[in-house]
């Protein structure tokens, strides 16, 4: 089957061809890049129902076979991550249509949106070390330019901070990679799964070290999360949509599950560490995200708080440590881009997105309210919408490994979380306005898309149906729990000790 | 506005801006025997350009190279390397080399791959050259509250 | 070993350049000889002692070529990372001048309306 790269080329191409076609018209510029999203979502539907039922397809590019080529790869994980992530940015995209007009320059906004998407996908779909650090370059450096998108001056400055710290990642991933090439001698990852496990571990701290120090903050966990207040708050809003909601779980969390659970093994060390992070960054996230004023600025503080417990998630590992982790993935990124999308409607009809001088909003924008309110209840947890599940699986496999003060932290924090969006409802959107003015409803091509990530916040409980379990999650969780990348290592030498014997 | 630099320097660009092209072009074709290919030959050729930038002013170089040029032949060099990956279905597989590879050690020898470099030669050198004139346009203009960097021309 | 402990003092250089300085070109500057560093140790690692370049001609010995050539990987590997560092440089480098513009100062201290 080789639809695999089919999402790649699809906007690599329309990347290039948009500055060629569309410089007249910038208006058809945004419906192209809706139609490629929409083909490249069927596609990875249809990769999808074929590696969920057959399991995992792997190809090499070029046909150059095992030692020398560079092989592809996509297992259920992958699958799911490509599912969900084309369908999150169609809707973004379908807004951003309408958003972007008060906007000049937008025909760079889109090809500059297709190559981030580019890179997104191709780090879903690869297995060779030195292709995914292209992807991740390529998808990174669109990312900067688009947080500066608007220039004005608090824009540039937090443009000029993300990517001074971007840099510093892909310079320490980059000096871990050398350290591996150094160590074993091929690029392809079931090699170098296969050469690191003769290896004893004492030789192998620092290059780990320096791998996951370059993800984790490209994952924004405690310490590292300096860049993500400002770069999240003063991008326009579909920027900071799809920042939020998955370009820092692709980027940063699927490379840290494909890096440190399917290459390294189970490790002791890189558990423990990423539930004291995430730990300190849920407790961290929640209490700084009470004293915000900027509203974009408390939904950053509070995706660092999410972010925490998807780390805990991995940390504890055992089947309902992930489960719980790949739930909470998929809830999450639903309701943030729901949210980023409704303040961006916000300041599309009022021009503001500072809580003292936002009030009243549900008398004037009942709709954009009702889908505010449950992007909010979504991740807060209320049952039966979106975290509730995977809030509950994730405390309740803490408790099952016996780390009881973690579990309480959990609980804690979401308590806090319920407690800043409630007190942002109470203050901004249903309050008495004081001065009479006619603010209208958002126009239908912003509220569209609300509507349906909203519904879709509704049913991510759908996934604990046993049937759908069995098919989607179970293999997604199976990857994670009993798949090391030296399972696939194809060897030589092996066959002759075993006739020997 | 800019007059460029000395009657020397005009001179010497002058008799050396050949020889440049001359070599990155070498350089790209034959990157599948020697040491180069796409990438350095790509820089080679704007760094030739960027030469005459420098040496005779923006007004001078921008007639005969415009940026409107640059940008096509740039999408144009991009999608010309991903037509070359795609087509290679043909043969089975993505990126696969499906041409004829002729007698080994000389110039026809590489199959798909001396298309992909001349392609990339071609967007490295105008991406470059783009970038760096963009850079070029930023100009100082004074005001009551001090100098202040504005952007003239297009762009 | 020398030459290890070498790159590792040209990367601390450049992370100096990035930490302690103020004036916005010479964190640009610093982020580039970081990134010169880290190219540095890619092909290092490469190296094969008394080695020949990876060229394959008419006129080369099989054996010779197996045992004496340094290993080409590293080099592609470098390439491509060349040409990501200049992508960031051209960027920076647009960002500084717009910077420029709106601040009307190169001095990192003074940019500094985001807070909390």
């Amino acid at each position: 089957m080789n639809l695999i790269v089919m999402p790649v080329v699809i906007y690599l191409g329309s990347a290039f061809v948009i500055p060629l076609l569309f410089r007249k018209n910038e208006e058809l510029a945004g419906k192209f890049t809706c139609i490629c999203t929409f083909l490249a979502f069927v596609i990875s539907i249809l990769i999808g129902i074929n590696v969920f039922s057959q399991g995992r397809f792997i190809s090499f590019a070029g046909g150059w076979e095992n030692p020398v080529g560079i092989a592809l790869m996509v297992d259920p994980l992958s699958a799911l991550f490509l599912i969900v992530c084309n369908f999150i940015t169609f809707f973004i995209l379908l807004y951003s249509d309408t958003y972007m007009k008060k906007y000049t320059g937008r025909i760079y906004f889109n090809s500059l949106f297709m190559l981030m998407l580019a890179g997104m996908n191709g780090v879903l779909i690869s297995m060779d070390i030195w292709n995914i650090f292209v992807f991740f370059e390529i998808a990174s450096i669109s990312s900067f330019i688009l947080v500066a998108f608007g220039l004005k001056a608090e824009e540039l400055e937090a443009s000029l901070k993300y990517t001074i710290m971007g840099f510093l990642a892909s310079t320490m991933i980059l000096f871990g990679m050398a350290m591996i090439y150094g160590l074993t001698g091929t690029l392809n990852l079931p090699d170098i799964a296969f050469a690191l496990s003769k290896l004893p571990p004492s030789h192998l701290w620092f290059t780990v070290a320096l791998l996951l120090s370059g993800y984790i903050l490209k994952m924004a966990l405690v310490p590292f999360h300096t860049w993500l207040p400002d770069a999240h708050s003063m991008a326009p809003a579909p920027v900071s949509a799809i920042l939020s909601s998955l370009f820092i779980k692709i980027i940063g969390f699927y490379l840290v599950i494909r890096v440190s659970l399917n290459l390294f093994g189970d490790i002791y060390q890189i558990k423990t560490a990423l539930i004291v992070l995430g730990v300190v960054s849920m407790i961290l996230g929640g209490i700084m995200a009470y004293g915000q004023q900027n509203i974009k600025r408390l939904f950053a503080y509070s995706t660092i708080s999410q972010i925490g417990y998807c780390a805990i998630g991995i940390g504890i590992g055992g089947y309902l440590g992930y489960l719980g982790a790949i739930m909470h993935f998929i809830g999450h990124a639903f309701s943030k881009s729901l949210l980023f999308l409704d303040i961006g409607a916000i300041e599309y009809m009022t021009g503001t997105t500072d809580s003292n001088d936002l009030e009243g909003i549900n008398e004037q924008m009942p709709f954009t309210t009702l889908f505010s309110n449950m992007g909010m209840f979504g991740i807060s947890g209320i049952p039966p919408l979106g975290n509730f599940w995977s809030k509950l699986i994730i405390i309740l496999a803490a408790v099952k490994a016996g780390y009881f003060g973690v579990a309480l932290l959990s609980v804690f924090v979401a308590v806090l979380t319920l407690g800043y969006f409630l007190k942002l409802l109470r203050n901004v959107y249903y309050n008495k306005p004081k001065t009479k003015e006619e603010k209208k409803e958002a126009p239908l091509g912003l509220l569209v898309p609300m509507a349906t990530l909203s519904f879709m916040v509704l049913f991510t409980g759908v996934f604990l149906i046993p049937s759908i379990r069995k098919t989607v999650l179970d293999k997604t969780v199976g990857v994670m729990e009993n798949f090391s990348y030296k399972s696939l290592h194809i060897s030589e030498t092996d066959e002759s000790i075993l006739l020997e014997e | 506005m800019d007059k460029g630099m000395s009657e020397i320097v005009k001179g010497i660009s002058k008799i050396v801006f050949p020889f440049i092209i001359l070599f990155g072009i070498a350089l790209v074709l034959y990157g599948h025997i020697n040491p180069g290919g796409g990438f350095s030959g790509g820089v080679v050729l704007a760094g030739g350009f960027v030469l005459l930038l420098l040496a005779f002013g923006k007004d001078y170089v921008f007639k005969v190279f415009p940026p409107k040029i640059a940008r096509l032949i740039d999408s144009l060099g991009a999608l010309g390397f991903l037509c070359i990956a795609v087509l290679g279905f043909t043969g089975g597989h993505f990126f696969y080399n499906f041409l004829n590879k002729g007698r080994l050690f000389h110039l026809w020898s590489g199959g798909t791959m001396v298309f992909a470099n001349i392609a990339i030669g071609m967007k490295i050198c105008s991406a470059l050259f783009v970038g760096i004139s963009v850079l070029s346009m930023a100009r100082l203009e004074k005001k009551e509250n001090g100098p202040i960097y504005r952007q003239s021309g297009e762009e | 070993m020398v030459i290890y402990l070498l790159v590792a003092l040209i990367f601390f250089i450049g992370l100096y350049g990035i930490v302690a300085k103020k004036n916005i070109i010479k964190i640009i500057i610093g982020a580039n000889i970081v990134g010169y560093a880290v190219n540095l140790l890619f092909i290092v690692m490469g190296y094969q002692w008394g080695g020949m370049a990876p060229v394959l001609t008419e006129k080369t010995k099989p054996d010779e070529f197996y045992k004496l050539a340094v290993d080409p990987l590293p080099q592609a590997l470098v390439l491509t990372s060349i040409v990501i560092d200049l992508a960031f440089l051209a960027f920076l480098s647009a960002l500084a001048i717009r910077l420029y513009e709106k601040y009307e100062t190169f001095d990192i201290e003074k940019m500094r309306r985001l807070k909390g």
